[in-house]
């Protein structure tokens, strides 16, 4: 985490790792993620990404791999904390013989996250709204940190500062924005002008300096698909240390290397298009027909730096309860990271799992369930 | 008192009168029910009372739609509805748990929608509004959170009151206890409205429509 917030803040300022040659340009400023209005913007506390949701599997070589970074607007952090209330209500026993890690300290962890960031005034959480589908966790989450959840037309922009409106008229300076709206949305005049969710005049009071917001807009360049296989070099190229955990065997068609190794081996690798995310945009190279192949082939040689490729990881099976039947299913970790004056890694997180037993595919939106996550405390 | 967004205190306002209404609603209706067992179709009288049209051409088309009917909007399950609608965007003002008791008498509703025996569902669905006012009473800390639904719940009450034609004592008693609770909060309310609501309590005959629409704009500020 210490080296993707050293790489934001040097891409949207100095950009000494492009000038270096250890990240191509291209996929920098091609990166959908890439906003030219945060140049030259170093946050409140100099945190870009304060909550990351990193996908972790466990492969059957035992080892872990790390699937993907979250930086933007991760989802998920809740419901490890309301399925931990109800396996503690359900299943007393298991919390008395074995020695859990406590979760339920992660409002503290947010609430201390956002304190951090906070110029001055409320912190507030900022939703799209009830039917958006992780309401639940945007709600949730005010309630358990104490923070008032509004919506775009709750908040004003004044003379650069952002405040909150009451029903008397009353207003209260904010100074911290837990927004759970993309980029895309959050100001209609920086951004998307239709947006009808978002607070006009925001992004400007956030240049200012007036007001943190959590994440900070422009952090999707650096956990776009096409920056995932340049991680580690940035882990070495800002810390000088190895990385841990390794990330799954990646190829980028952009380089010719890559692209005749893609070519070559295309049964065997998965292929992912860096515009999609939510588990869109994913073609296994083996369940493609001929004429698929052919067509995917074209599409590649004409936008090699629109995919990556993928060695498929064999990752292990969880238990899972279907229907009262225990089964095997494929689930993946997203471990969540809350970065104040250093990252903590919340002793929690979220397990997926896939309910198809011939599916990969874990994300919720695509049907994929979830379980209780426990870290052994010894 | 803390700063509140306009949504949330009109949020507020409306859980505190819809889970009225349903309250009510369902003890009226459980008289209703209880009549017809002996005395055949007096629907209509309640639905006169309620000044809600009396579009159920039968006593069984009543006794399935008044109740049940999401899409009628006078339905006891459609303002169960609108309170919980309500009350599932105001979960970081009231509560998880406390927002749950209007979940299960929902769930409540979805039960009693399908039983032979409905009244015996229906007492659940009062059960889990009145344990949602008192754990709102007893565990949300803001007093101006709690003051907003119960100055709804009164507003509603009276509201009702009125229509039915209650005893000046129920009416006086409402009223002395909304005027005792809307300066608690952060709501705007018409204070001469408030005054008139007041006097009108206090004459020797009571002029019922006078009280439905004077309570009616109290808070249309």
């Amino acid at each position: 985490m210490k080296a993707l917030n050293l790489f934001l803040e040097d891409i949207y300022n100095d950009k000494r790792i492009v000038r270096d040659r250890v990240v191509p340009e291209e996929f920098i400023y091609a990166s959908s993620g890439y906003l030219p209005q945060c140049e030259g913007i170093r946050p409140p506390g100099g945190v870009f990404s304060h909550i990351s949701g990193i996908d972790l599997v466990l492969g059957k070589d035992g080892n872990w791999y790390i699937l993907e970074d979250n930086l933007r607007v991760p989802s998920g952090a809740s419901y490890p904390l309301i399925v931990r209330d109800l396996c503690r209500r359900s299943s007393p026993r298991t919390f008395q013989e074995f020695h859990i890690e406590d979760n339920r300290n992660y409002a503290q962890l947010l609430r201390h996250t956002m304190d951090y960031a906070n110029v001055g005034g409320l912190t507030v959480v900022l939703t799209p709204g009830r039917y958006n589908a992780a309401y639940f966790e945007h709600s949730y989450l005010a309630e358990q940190t104490h923070s008032p959840l509004v919506s775009g037309q709750d908040l004003v922009v004044e003379e650069d500062g952002v405040f909150l409106l009451d029903y008397t008229g009353k207003k209260e300076r904010v100074g911290a924005v837990y927004r759970r709206i993309s980029d895309d949305f959050l100001d209609p005049l920086h951004f998307r002008p239709e947006s009808l969710i978002g607070v006009p005049g925001l992004f400007h009071a956030y240049r200012k300096g007036q007001v943190a917001i959590l994440n900070a807009p422009g952090n999707g360049v650096a956990d776009d698909k096409g920056i995932y296989y340049f991680v580690p070099r940035m882990i070495k190229y800002y810390l000088g240390e190895e990385p841990i955990l390794s990330n799954a065997p990646t190829y980028l068609p952009f380089y010719e290397e890559d692209m005749k190794y893609v070519l070559e081996h295309l049964d065997t690798l998965v292929l992912k298009d860096v515009a999609e995310a939510g588990g869109y945009g994913v073609v296994f190279g083996s369940k493609m027909s001929a004429r698929q192949k052919e067509d995917f082939v074209a599409l590649l040689k004409a936008e090699p730096r629109r995919f990556i490729a993928q060695e498929v990881i064999d990752f292990q099976d969880l238990d899972i309860m279907d229907n009262g039947v225990r089964v095997p299913r494929k689930a993946d970790l997203r471990a969540f990271i809350l970065s104040a004056e250093e990252p903590v890694v919340w002793k929690s997180g979220l397990t997926r799992f896939s309910r198809n037993p011939d599916s990969f595919i874990v994300n919720s939106s695509q049907g994929g369930g979830f379980k209780d996550t426990w870290v052994l405390s010894r | 008192m803390g700063i509140k967004s306009i949504e949330v205190t009109d949020r507020l306002y409306w859980l505190g009168r819809y889970s009225e209404r349903v309250y009510t609603s369902l003890r009226l209706f459980a008289k209703s029910y209880d009549d017809m067992l002996d005395k055949g179709d007096t629907y209509g009288e309640l639905c006169r009372s309620l000044e809600i049209p009396n579009i159920y051409p039968t006593a069984q088309n009543f006794l399935r739609r008044y109740p049940f009917d999401e899409s009628d909007p006078n339905s006891i399950a459609s303002n169960l509805l609108r309170a919980y609608d309500n009350a599932v965007e105001l979960r970081q003002e009231i509560g998880t748990e406390e927002l749950s008791y209007i979940q299960l008498a929902v769930y409540e509703m979805n039960r009693a929608r399908f039983s032979d025996a409905p009244m015996l569902e229906f007492q659940k669905i009062a059960d889990n509004i009145l344990a949602f006012w008192g754990i709102i009473d007893d565990q949300v800390e803001d007093e101006n959170t709690r003051n907003i639904i119960k100055v709804g719940k009164r507003v509603e009450r009276i509201d009702l009151f009125g229509r039915l034609h209650a005893s000046k004592v129920d009416l006086h008693r409402e009223v002395r206890r909304l005027q005792g609770r809307i300066d608690r909060c952060s709501i705007r309310y018409d204070r001469d409205c408030l005054a008139e609501l007041g006097r009108l309590v206090e004459e020797d005959t009571l002029d019922y429509s006078a009280i439905v629409h004077t309570v009616e704009r109290l808070t249309a500020v």
